[in-house]
């Protein structure tokens, strides 16, 4: 039997496997039976109930799955590993630094502040181009720009770190 | 008669056209960049060539090499698409003088509809309504300030050679008219190559509703009816309609008559949309003409059974229109949905990459038109937006209906697409009852991102969710256990091992 800890937005399901075919959610049994259709999709029956279900696995916690038009980004832990991860957030909660990523990639068109500035929370901070469209990366909270790692006119990656807040 | 076309364009509109190719018995011509060259335009045509690299300017927009090739391999036709080289007068002139069919309107009619400025000067002499506001571009910011001040805030920036929402901002105090102007004639001139702007007032609550016609070479105009594209986020449409839902058949004689006339105002022949903004008091206003096929025609071809495409292609090679307008009628109703290659929840960010699943959506009256396929690549050259799913129904409940299955059933892994977005669209209250305006997302739906918009629906499948999550990490945890061999000579490849 192994227990996980699944969370959807706010909220928490924690499940038991008892075998290939029976699980346990938020203390309800189910019937349960798997079968990959393809690399990216599966079939899901619960108790007779039956989905087609696309799944994408970003990393060994965290799954997007399309149910019927809806989206669904879930991460799953292990009891160990949800224990682990609290105690990570609290130790990050101690330092007090907000990075501004890149959205998306994308052309760094103008930086509209300095390091050194105060910012209000979505003060728009750069212009980012991308797919033609020009975007306005906003502070994602308020304080001094503390450092721009960005360049105008330069290019840059998803998740690449823009600028510090602090 | 046409033989050989050369589609000058990419993505779903490209797919579109080398159909109708296939249905005339005409060959199709895909040119390609670098970054489309496992694009599903690319794969259903007769003949592709690559003409460039990634960057629009030196593939997709660059007329010259496009001309050059389809002399080269004997087109007698270039069809242009939506956007890129579709309304550039200049290259219109450029297939005149080479001898090869544009299949779109003449120069003129595009030189006098493709300006926004130049068209408001023609509408308002052929007594179609026009939003108030100047018929030229703005010369200083000085006279920007006191026509601004003189028709009233808010006003509406607009690119003289623009569309798509492009170079377009509104503005609400006039202290933003300055940095508004600048940043809207930087994405004019890098989107159009020009970055003349305009000022229109800003006319409150609008629908958007636009009016399709055709015309030939020999003097025959008519509409086939109106679409509603109200719902829209930023000035992108996002899904369309047809019929309008809330449009009196009155008002529908209205806007179909200045849409002809308007057709008329500028010798117009090929296909053609004139877009008007419906106040809801009976008041239509002239946006824009668009001289070439738009995004949303499917909705048109749907209540109508004409195919537009293949009417554009006749018309350009000099047939008489064979409908009549006595012969239209609305039947039943359709919908649009585009479907985009963006992160609704994180400010609509465009989300790249490879196409890893692709399941579409069968069964009644459902069209997906798509410029993608299984491997092909979302890229940021491009516009993010991957595919159109059609509904049509006898009524506009049914195409609701039908478009909610269809949406169920459509699958895309690879790229986070919008297609979760719709079903609180599709079942908000104001949109049954089709009073939703031009605002309608950006007042209901924008205030409830990131995330929250998703409270307001059934949550039908979270348990769903939360079950196949745990299913899948107990599955992998049992198979890191062993190690497996990948075999070589496996016909499949070693991806069948991951």
């Amino acid at each position: 039997m192994s227990d996980y800890m699944v969370s959807i937005d706010d909220n928490k399901h924690s499940l038991k496997i008892f075998s290939n075919y029976k699980v346990e959610l938020n203390g309800k049994n189910f019937e349960v039976e798997l079968s990959q259709l393809s690399k990216y999709s599966y079939l899901l029956k619960v108790n007779n109930n039956v989905y087609q279900i696309t799944s994408e696995k970003l990393d060994s916690q965290n799954y997007t799955f399309t149910i019927d038009g809806s989206s669904y980004n879930t991460t799953v832990r292990t009891t160990l590993e949800e224990k682990a991860n609290k105690y990570l957030q609290n130790k990050a909660k101690e330092s007090g630094t907000e990075i501004v990523k890149s959205p998306m990639p994308g052309l760094i068109v103008k930086i509209l502040k300095q390091v050194g500035d105060n910012v209000e929370i979505g003060d728009p901070i750069i212009l980012l181009e991308a797919m033609k469209m020009e975007n306005e990366i906003r502070a994602s909270a308020s304080g001094i720009i503390k450092s721009i790692s960005a360049k105008e006119n330069s290019s840059v990656e998803k998740g690449e770190t823009l600028l510090e807040i602090g | 008669m046409i033989k050989k076309i050369l589609i000058a364009n990419r993505g779903e509109i490209a797919v579109r056209v080398a159909k109708a190719c296939k249905e005339m018995g005409i060959t199709s011509v895909a040119v390609y960049s670098d970054a489309d060259k496992s694009s599903l335009h690319v794969r259903v045509v007769d003949e592709a060539y690559h003409i460039g690299s990634s960057v629009a300017a030196e593939s997709y927009l660059d007329g010259d090499k496009i001309l050059t090739l389809a002399k080269e391999i004997g087109a007698d036709a270039i069809h242009p698409g939506y956007g890129f080289l579709s309304e550039n007068s200049k290259f219109i002139e450029k297939c005149e003088a080479a001898n090869i069919i544009f299949i779109g309107p003449s120069s003129k009619s595009v030189d006098m509809m493709g300006n926004k400025t130049t068209a408001r000067t023609i509408m308002q002499r052929n007594n179609v309504p026009i939003v108030p506001g100047t018929t030229e571009g703005i010369k200083s910011y000085e006279d920007a300030e006191k026509t601004s001040l003189e028709i009233g805030l808010p006003i509406m920036l607009k690119a003289s050679a623009g569309g798509g929402g492009k170079g377009m901002r509104r503005i609400d105090k006039i202290e933003d008219l300055k940095q508004a102007i600048e940043s809207a004639k930087n994405e004019a001139r890098k989107s159009f190559g020009d970055d003349s702007v305009y000022i229109e007032k800003f006319v409150e609550n609008p629908k958007h509703i636009e009016v399709q016609i055709l015309a030939d070479k020999h003097g025959n105009y008519i509409h086939l009816f109106e679409r509603d594209c109200s719902i829209q986020r930023r000035h992108q449409k996002v899904v369309e309609e047809a019929p309008a839902p809330t449009l009196t058949e009155k008002l529908r004689t209205k806007v179909t008559e200045a849409a002809v006339n308007a057709a008329k105002a500028c010798d117009y022949y090929n296909a053609g949309t004139i877009e008007f903004l419906y106040d809801q008091k009976e008041n239509f206003y002239f946006l824009e003409m668009n001289t070439r096929l738009q995004v949303e025609h499917p909705v048109t071809e749907a209540i109508t059974g004409v195919d537009l495409v293949k009417e554009q292609i006749k018309i350009a090679q000099g047939d008489v229109l064979e409908i009549q307008q006595k012969n239209l009628k609305i039947i039943g109703h359709a919908i649009e949905c585009r479907i985009y290659a963006e992160d609704v929840d994180n400010n609509f960010a465009p989300s790249t990459g490879k196409i890893l699943h692709h399941r579409l959506p069968s069964g009644p009256e459902i069209r997906v038109d798509r410029g993608i396929d299984i491997l092909s690549d979302v890229s940021i050259y491009y516009d993010p937006m991957l595919s159109k799913v059609i509904t049509h129904g006898q009524n506009r409940k049914e195409a609701i209906a039908r478009m909610n299955r269809a949406l169920g059933e459509y699958q895309i892994a690879g790229v986070i697409t919008n297609i979760h977005s719709f079903q609180w669209i599709l079942n908000h209250p104001e949109f049954a009852e089709g009073s939703f305006d031009n605002n309608f997302l950006d007042r209901e739906f924008i205030p409830l991102l990131p995330g929250k918009w998703r409270n307001e629906l059934e949550n039908k499948h979270e348990d769903v969710a939360a079950i196949l999550s745990a299913l899948l990490k107990d599955k992998d945890s049992k198979t890191k256990a062993f190690k497996r061999e990948c075999n070589p000579d496996n016909k499949w490849g070693k991806d069948t091992y991951e």
